[in-house]
């Protein structure tokens, strides 16, 4: 045998393994018609993803998936998301744009699906979603991640960290001198998920969430637009108290600097969920399927879950969801709705009423 | 230059400046986004912004006062700077010179992140000066502070600026001055800044438009007293209604503009004797450093103290920061030393494409950047037509967009243009917005040098029977060689630090470390952030310091 015969053959053993590991059948618990969207997708070849989420907390994530499909090209974008929204709009209006946009700006994404960016499709994995985490089979939640009072373990005494809303409202008014500016959340008049949060507070519970803001106002609370800013300045000790901060950062650095704890509030815990949809203009419609699919499914959730972004299937709540997390157990959680109440305050007059009504009830004092 | 070839030359650049500025323009009169059909003709964005909005008014003064005060910082001590390290026989200069330029390579988020961790209330120095005094003297927060720093670090450009006009003086003024019997500073104050004066009024200008435009140092050190400037204006203003109103924007935008004009009108008037300015004639002249004799200490001792405050104090704070697991009030900076985030980096994805990407686009881009500065130069030197006049109006324009805003405009031109569209994903677009909205910087550079120049050089070179190409080719680009490098310098540093223009234009595989540094920012990595910003500088510190041994080799 020559040596160019052995090289191929040996190429040849090495493309047949490869095979193997991808999927080239349908995954199980799948309807069979699924092999017909593998095939589409493998004929497309590419998909275009648009995220906020940072490249290296879903690399992993992208590599799972690649061994998977090995045939599509997979292109990942991440970027903010008021810059995300202004491309993709921009881009769909021109023609060609992404396949799947995947978000943290909950209100933006539904405000696109319900403008008609989002196309119809029944992922198989929906059923294992709680009722809350989809809509109109367009717009799909694909994490399940909590909303905490973040802290400096080293700075705030272990009886003093509040452990429910009302416990927070009650420190503040009652240490407005010794707290005064340690205390910190997003800014709602410059930060659309701080915006989010505290009208879903008002929602939930008025009167404790207006007494919270007063009660920031008078220990002159820091207002940030930026979640790494506030985290560095809990770390450091400048703030001790963070309100409202989304919790998988706050799990990611506390996994590295123990120095930053987190408390779900008991009262209630609000859920946040990055949403993702199959753009209706998608030119790999059946790649972005597969993907959407792939990060529903409990191999997905798992990994997200390693990246801190907790999962939202029922069946994986007590592994890999915020009932995994401590002092989880006895909590209330409130999920975030992925649907259309997510566009009332998208209403420009509704929003800056409720603006005004924040900035007076920080300054009435 | 041959006329047509003139007139072809300024068309073009008119018309890469009008592209985008003009669809901002239209942009501010419509109802909603351009590219909606539903959109309609209307001035419902100007009513809304001017009269209506009350943090429009705020952010607008803030912006002016900011931009005010940072020029009456930056430009004398970037031209006493110059002097000093150019002119005189300063101990050390050759070793503060590069340093001098290091703000310029920092992205100014991260910078402004180092005074955090240095300055900030639980600030590594401002701890250590409270353990000595009981208080900390300073707020790190207020605008006062802001203007400050956004003076001191802006030192740099001007001090760019100046140098390179000083450098290109001929020493026989100075000397004649000294031997009439003139003080240092007063040679300095009324012999050779005098010379270099359209240098230093491009500067002002251009730092007055930095200073309107600042967005890195607010977005970090006014975030917590909620100091909006007009940068960080359009982001609340996104926030505030919901979605992107870029009709809104646009007003903001046009209204920046009209601040360029009585600008530009009166640098114009200023500088309307340019023959004034000639320095590099027909007779030789050689350059001797002028002694300054006992000035030299308390000379120093500034440089010194701007250099402590504005570069080693924050860049000492961020480059530990970088090796820290922790920090801040009651953590041990010994026990917390850390090479983890490092570690982490390297596994980032496509960093190594980011930094290529970054490098290409800096020098090459640089380059080619700097190649087209020069060309719309020469094209208008020497040139009494109304032509010039428009482009000299024209040029400042792009700059008086915000980064994000003239990113976000170029996107849309490359998205909406069919002949520009397959370049839209390449860093062809990231490249040519660069090169746009730095178009005033760069202008300048070279038309400084240009000036200089006495007329009757390449008068004798048409004279002896040269074209005018020829005349460029062989006369005028050789004599501003200098001036060139310096520009490409300036440029190189400007590119690699640069960061909100190209948000829009990135697509996977053109990546910029600056863009990276901006993305990771928003998630809170700030430990990559950091580290990132570590090797940011050690590449740009060797590549410079490659550049100086190498210029050291030639000239010994």
């Amino acid at each position: 045998m020559n040596k160019r015969l052995v090289l191929s053959l040996a190429l040849s053993i090495f493309a047949l393994t490869g095979e193997a590991q991808a999927q080239t059948s349908v995954p199980p618990g799948y309807p069979a018609a699924y092999a017909e969207l593998i095939e589409a997708a493998n004929k497309e070849g590419a998909l275009s993803i648009y995220s906020t989420a940072d490249a290296a907390e879903v690399s992993e994530l992208l590599t799972q998936f690649r061994a998977l499909y090995p045939k599509l090209k997979v292109e990942y974008a991440d970027q903010n998301s008021t810059e995300l929204y202004s491309r993709y709009v921009a881009e769909a209006a021109a023609g060609a744009t992404a396949d799947l946009i995947w978000s943290s700006a909950m209100d933006l994404q539904i405000k696109l699906v319900n403008d008609g960016y989002a196309m119809t499709y029944a992922s198989p994995e929906k059923s294992a979603l709680p009722d809350w985490a989809k809509w109109k089979d367009q717009a799909y939640g694909t994490t399940a991640e909590p909303i905490v009072f973040a802290y400096n373990k080293r700075l705030v005494p272990e009886a003093d960290v509040p452990r429910s809303h009302a416990d927070f409202a009650k420190l503040l008014a009652a240490q407005p001198d010794a707290l005064k500016g340690k205390v910190t959340s997003y800014d709602p008049e410059r930060s659309g998920v701080g915006f989010l949060y505290v009208t879903q507070d008002v929602q939930i519970s008025p009167s404790t969430t207006w007494d919270t803001v007063k009660a920031m106002g008078k220990a002159s609370a820091k207002f940030y637009t930026s979640t790494g800013a506030m985290i560095e300045r809990v770390v450091s000790g400048e703030h001790t108290l963070a309100y409202n901060m989304i919790g998988s950062y706050v799990l990611q650095r506390n996994r590295k600097d123990p120095n930053l704890s987190f408390v779900l509030p008991k009262d209630y815990t609000q859920v946040m969920s990055r949403i993702a949809f199959v753009s209706a203009k998608a030119k790999n419609p059946a790649s972005a399927k597969l993907f959407l699919d792939f990060i529903l499914s409990k191999a997905g959730q798992v990994e997200l879950a390693r990246h801190a972004m907790t999962s939202v299937r029922d069946d994986l709540q007590e592994t890999h969801g915020i009932k995994s997390l401590p002092g989880a157990t006895e909590v209330t959680l409130k999920p975030i709705r992925v649907g259309p109440e997510l566009l009332t305050y998208l209403d420009q007059i509704t929003r800056l009423r409720f603006l005004k009504q924040w900035q007076r009830a920080l300054a009435a004092n | 230059m041959p006329r047509a070839f003139r007139i072809a030359v300024v068309l073009i650049t008119a018309l890469l400046i009008l592209g985008p500025v003009g669809l901002v323009v239209y942009q501010s009169f419509l109802s909603g986004p351009f590219f909606q059909p539903n959109s309609t003709l209307t001035t419902q964005a100007y009513e809304f912004v001017l009269f209506e909005e009350e943090d429009f008014r705020d952010a607008f003064v803030n912006s002016a006062i900011i931009a005010v005060g940072m020029t009456a910082i930056a430009v004398p001590l970037g031209c006493m700077m110059a002097f000093l390290l150019v002119r005189t026989d300063l101990p050390g200069k050759r070793f503060i010179e590069p340093l001098v330029l290091v703000p310029m390579f920092v992205s100014s988020v991260v910078l402004a992140f180092g005074f955090v961790v240095a300055l900030g209330p639980v600030g590594i120095v401002s701890l250590w000066v409270k353990g000595l005094t009981g208080s900390i003297p300073w707020y790190l927060y207020s605008k006062t502070s802001l203007i400050l720093i956004a003076g001191l670090t802006h030192v740099p450009h001007v001090f760019l600026y100046a140098s390179s006009a000083l450098r290109s003086l001929g020493s026989d003024v100075e000397e004649a001055a000294r031997s009439a019997g003139a003080g240092p500073l007063r040679v300095a104050l009324t012999v050779s800044l005098p010379m270099i004066m359209p240098s230093i009024l491009y500067a002002t200008v251009l730092v007055f438009f930095l200073g309107f435009e600042l967005f890195g140092l607010p977005l970090v050190l006014g975030d917590p007293e909620r100091i909006l400037v007009l940068a960080t204006y359009l982001y609340k203003l996104t926030n505030k209604l919901g979605t992107p109103s870029y009709d809104l924007m646009a007003v903001v935008v046009v209204s920046i503009i009209f601040v360029t004009l009585p600008l530009v009108y009166t640098q114009r008037k200023l500088l309307a004797a340019a023959s004034r300015y000639v320095a590099v004639k027909g007779k030789a002249s050689a350059q001797r450093p002028l002694a300054i004799g006992a000035w030299r200490w308390p000379a120093l001792g500034l440089i010194v103290a701007w250099l402590g405050v504005t570069v080693v104090i924050p860049v000492t704070a961020l480059v530990l920061r970088s090796f820290l697991a922790s920090w801040g009030e009651g953590v041990g900076i010994w026990e917390n030393l850390t090479t983890a985030h490092f570690r982490e980096l390297m596994e980032y994805p496509n960093l190594v494409r980011g930094i290529v990407n970054t490098l290409l686009i800096a020098t090459v881009g640089g380059a080619l950047s700097v190649s087209f500065y020069a060309l719309v130069n020469l094209a208008l030197h020497r040139w009494r037509s109304r032509w010039t006049a428009v482009l000299d109006y024209l040029v400042l324009v792009p700059r008086a967009m915000p980064g994000l805003i003239a990113g976000l405009a170029m996107f849309w031109l490359f998205l909406f243009t069919p002949f520009l569209q397959p370049f839209r994903q390449t860093l062809f677009s990231l490249w040519l917005a660069y090169t746009l909205v730095w178009l005033a910087y760069g202008m300048r550079l070279v038309s400084a040098s240009l000036l200089q120049i006495g007329p009757e050089l390449e008068e004798a070179g048409r004279v002896s029977g040269a074209r005018p190409a020829q005349v460029s080719r062989d006369i005028t680009l050789p004599l501003i060689k200098a001036g060139l490098i310096g520009s490409w310098v300036l440029i190189f540093v400007t590119f690699v630090r640069e960061y909100s223009t190209g948000v829009y234009l990135l697509s996977p595989g053109t990546e910029v470390i600056g863009s990276l540094l901006v993305s990771l920012w928003g998630t809170g990595a700030v430990d990559l952030v950091t580290a990132l910003s570590t090797v940011n500088l050690a590449l740009i510190l060797v590549g410079l310091g490659l550049m100086f041994a190498l210029g050291n080799k030639r000239h010994a």
